[in-house]
């Protein structure tokens, strides 16, 4: 049998360092909140909200949850208005690998009303301001399939 | 679950006493190269051992020993699942059981808490707390990457791929609502690294001005580099008891008078609003005019819900009425100067909104009323994850047994890490502290655990 030809590149010597590629990918399903990230491909934004009629909270949540946080019975999927106010953002100057947004893009939190939740997502257009209102846009003719395909624009 | 009943609130409590006796810890680096993982807990385990005066020998310690709780955060860095098995290996421990936590920054807390479990039950009486982490196997690109996959991957990760900007939204908005200056967080940086000045163990020392920090460039804003914890490699163990196995093993055993944890959502967008959970030396008129009056506006992006459930039912648990008098030292959390004016507030040193007064009138330095952070916190010395709770417990255990200068002192300390003792090192050895609380912190909030440590 004949010797493995990969060999790891020797980053130094003492202590003996290497380096170790790794070049697989995931496969990741988003379940049932796959239909939320369908939906920014047609400019819609699914919110859901809980179908127990018994149930004391019936929030509108965005991101979706396929089952309510309050009851555990199963929610149904709700268009949630598309303009909301900027509650906070910042720019982050060194961002992580795998950032794909251009440099300098703000990163914002959005308030909507009807929404128990604020939304983290970025200004595509414009300087961020609080209380500033925004209107939703959507990567509909490359989307990338990640939340990335939902910005907002001043309104 | 934010309308509480009666079963949630219930007040935690041990069946029995629990003892911390003794700790260890490397050095905290950026790279460690020079040393593989189990070398590291090796070594912390062996200081722990060898160098808090016990009485008895190594190998009388092996034999007493009947339970282990590892603390890692991350298996991405380590890249070596059921790393603890390895560990438990390498340190001699086979074949009594172990378990491994895991919960994001509050790793080592949760650690502890496990291991006082364990303790108080009555399960174990012997108990070494081993933690480490090993962030050096990537570049700090990656390394960020990796910690923001502690984010929500499928709604959040992706904006950012960067702890320190979640913080930063966080950050912005409790200055919209509080407006503090930014010089008051600087001092919070300034007071930190200066600490880590003094400890043979810091990866990041340094004697800053406010106009350094102020301006040190920025990661995410308003955040600067001198704002954020470090990156760090190392491990940190602590060795913790039942009663008797403690005055057997130590003449000065620390007891742990409470540990509790709190949690919240993953994601900060998802917080709803709730009316604040009141803290033993809080009423309802603290907050008669909190913004404005909206008391239910809480705790949005400015506070830490888990950081309050976990204050209040250690406070409850332990009967402190009030932090800032019972408590003569802090460790706690400070992964950004922001996010340690928050956790002021949150463990009620000040009310919620005036979390500035607590560094602004002096009381949370080395001659103040509550010091904090004495052992450079994570801004200056340390955020080795899964070490980092375990490091902060030490550290007031060493304040409380009067061991500072001990392990910080002596000139040997520091050539054992291949560093020079500062002309200008002075003892933070506080006089005789008595009540002692050291707080770990997840994610944007997820985890927080609140120990409370006390002189029998
Ligand atoms: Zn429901």
């Amino acid at each position: 049998m004949d010797w493995p030809t990969s060999c790891l590149e020797v980053i130094q010597e003492e202590p003996l360092t290497v380096k170790n590629p790794k070049t697989w990918h995931h496969t990741h399903s988003y379940g049932g909140w796959g239909k939320f990230f369908q939906g920014l491909r047609e400019s819609k934004l699914l919110a859901t909200r809980c179908t127990n009629p018994a149930c004391g909270e019936k929030r509108l949540f965005l991101p979706p949850r396929c089952d309510c946080v309050d009851c555990w019975h199963p929610t149904e999927w709700v268009e949630a208005p598309q303009v909301g106010t900027i509650y906070t953002h910042s720019t982050v100057t060194y961002p992580g690998e795998l950032f794909k947004l251009p440099p300098g893009t703000p990163l914002i939190s959005i308030e909507i009303e009807g929404v128990c939740t604020k939304l983290m997502s970025w200004l595509k257009e414009g300087k961020p301001e609080f209380g500033m209102k925004v209107k939703a846009v959507f990567n509909t003719k490359n989307p990338t399939n990640t939340i990335l395909d939902l910005a907002w624009v001043p309104a | 679950m934010i309308k509480f009943g009666p079963g949630n609130l219930r007040i935690p409590r041990f069946e029995r006493p629990v003892y911390l006796v003794a700790g260890g810890m490397t050095d905290f680096r950026k790279k460690y190269f020079e040393k593989n993982t189990s070398q590291l807990c090796t070594e912390a385990l062996r200081m722990a051992v060898e160098e808090n005066d016990l009485k008895v020998d190594a190998e009388e310690f092996r034999r007493m020993v009947n339970w282990c709780v590892y603390s890692q955060f991350a298996d991405h860095f380590g890249d070596q699942l059921l790393a603890a098995s390895k560990i438990h290996d390498y340190l001699g421990f086979d074949p009594l059981g172990n378990i491994e936590v895991k919960t994001g920054g509050a790793t080592g807390g949760s650690s502890v808490l496990a291991a006082a479990q364990a303790v108080a039950s009555g399960y174990a009486s012997c108990v070494p707390i081993v933690g480490w982490e090993r962030m050096d196997d990537v570049s700090t690109k990656v390394g960020n990457s990796y910690i923001a996959s502690a984010a929500c991957k499928d709604f959040e990760s992706e904006l950012g791929w960067m702890y320190a900007a979640y913080y930063a939204l966080m950050a912005q908005r409790y200055q919209y609502e509080n407006q503090v200056p930014h010089e008051t967080l600087a001092k919070i940086a300034c007071k930190n690294h200066e600490y880590a000045y003094y400890s043979p163990f810091s990866q990041n020392p340094g004697k800053y001005t406010v106009q350094d920090v102020l301006k040190n460039e920025i990661v995410s804003d308003p955040l600067t580099f001198l704002e954020c914890c470090v990156m760090s490699v190392g491990s940190a163990v602590l060795i913790m008891c039942d009663e008797e196995t403690a005055y057997k093993l130590s003449d000065t055993p620390i007891k742990l008078a409470a540990i509790c944890g709190g949690t919240h959502t993953l994601r900060t967008a998802d917080r709803r609003d709730m009316p604040i959970l009141l803290l033993p030396n809080e009423t309802e008129a603290t907050y008669a005019s909190f913004k404005g009056g909206r008391r239910r506006e809480w705790p949005g992006f400015s506070s830490f819900l888990a950081a309050r459930m976990a204050a209040y039912l250690a406070y409850n648990m332990a009967g402190i009425k009030d932090p800032v008098e019972d408590f003569d030292i802090l460790e706690t959390h400070d992964a950004f100067t922001i996010s340690d004016i928050q956790t002021y507030e949150d463990i009620g040193l000040r009310p919620y909104g005036r979390g500035r007064e607590f560094i602004e009138s002096g009381e949370c330095y080395f001659d103040g009323k509550l010091p904090t952070n004495l052992s450079g916190g994570l801004i200056g010395t340390m955020h080795a994850v899964g070490a980092t709770g375990i490091f902060q417990i030490i550290e007031i255990l060493w304040q409380m047994q009067g061991k500072y200068d001990k392990f910080h002192g002596n000139p040997e300390m520091w050539t054992r890490y291949g560093k020079k003792k500062p002309a200008d090192w002075k003892s933070l050895q506080l006089k005789n502290p008595k009540r002692g609380c050291a707080i770990s912190h997840a994610g944007t909030g997820s985890h927080v655990t609140c120990a409370i440590l006390e002189k029998p």
